[in-house]
């Protein structure tokens, strides 16, 4: 019995933190689903190639110190096979809206017709950027 | 400083989220008021004194052997104390709930505290920070700094 309370707290305790995490996924969901709907304005996107959408701003010290070097590594990887579109989310205001980006850098791995299918909110590695573009194909 | 803003570390401020966190998650798993007493004590402390409550965790064990790096940005340390002091009012409240007699009302505020904390460490949402900018907004006395330029009201600044 003494064991018994801990042991339902710490259940409950994992339940709860189950839920919210839950609710931050159904977040990032809705914020892609909105992305998806506004996803409009990318003329430089060449469909048949999937790509990265990297939203950035010039005063982003993550972005120049960590972001853009993971890009670069990136497209080196996979050169040709992937296009990076660089948005400073400053001068497009109207693309950081349609696209619900709030921070930056924000990243999101395209598909071959330009449909968001995965949202990074901060800096996203070249691995982690690699494994979205694997599993989008 | 841009606009009249600060350097404010937020290595320091999301260490003391971590704390925050792990402590009243003990509390709750052991079932242990006072020591979301202690937390409350801790938070409003620092608000008072104008820097995180677990500060010295981060200035006296993490930095120092370089487990945590600073991370300075621009930005305004009001609503960081104001979103510090209302977590310890909370987690105040909570305490008192949990000691007498109101168990449900007492660890439901320190869940609260738990995912509010937990949003700001994993999201970067102040939720105090925008309740802060909304009352300043609301041109309330004693609010009276703008968010960063080009943020989100509540989100990290930008790097």
């Amino acid at each position: 019995m003494m064991l018994l309370e801990p042991f339902l707290r710490l259940v409950m305790a994992a339940a709860i933190i189950a839920a919210s995490l839950a609710a931050w996924a159904l977040v990032r969901a809705l914020v892609l689903s909105k992305a998806r709907r506004g996803a409009t304005g990318l003329s430089v996107f060449r469909p048949g190639l999937p790509g990265i959408l990297y939203f950035t701003t010039k005063d982003c010290l993550t972005c120049k110190a960590a972001q853009r070097p993971a890009l670069r590594d990136l497209e080196r990887r996979l050169y040709g096979r992937i296009q990076v579109i660089e948005v400073d989310a400053v001068d497009r205001p109207d693309l950081a809206k349609n696209w619900s980006v709030l921070s930056v850098p924000t990243t999101f791995v395209l598909d071959r017709s330009g449909r968001p299918r995965q949202v990074n909110h901060g800096f996203a590695s070249a691995a982690k950027l690699l494994s979205q573009l694997q599993r989008v194909g | 400083m841009p606009n009249g803003l600060s350097k404010v570390d937020h290595s320091s401020l999301k260490v003391n989220q971590a704390a925050i966190i792990v402590l009243l998650l003990v509390a709750f798993v052991a079932n242990v008021p006072w020591l979301v007493a202690v937390v409350a004590a801790i938070m409003l402390a620092g608000s008072a004194a104008g820097r995180p409550g677990f500060f010295f965790i981060y200035s006296w064990l993490l930095r120092p052997a370089g487990l945590v790096r600073p991370n300075v940005l621009a930005d305004n340390p009001e609503p960081h104390r104001f979103a510090q002091g209302f977590g310890g009012v909370v987690a105040a409240l909570a305490a008192l709930g949990a000691l007498f007699g109101a168990a449900v009302f007492g660890w439901a505020f320190a869940w609260l505290v738990i995912v509010l904390a937990a949003l700001n460490l994993f999201a970067g949402f102040c939720a105090g920070c925008a309740v802060y900018y909304w009352l300043h907004r609301l041109q309330v006395p004693g609010f009276s700094k703008n968010p960063p330029a080009g943020v989100v009201p509540g989100m990290r600044p930008r790097a």
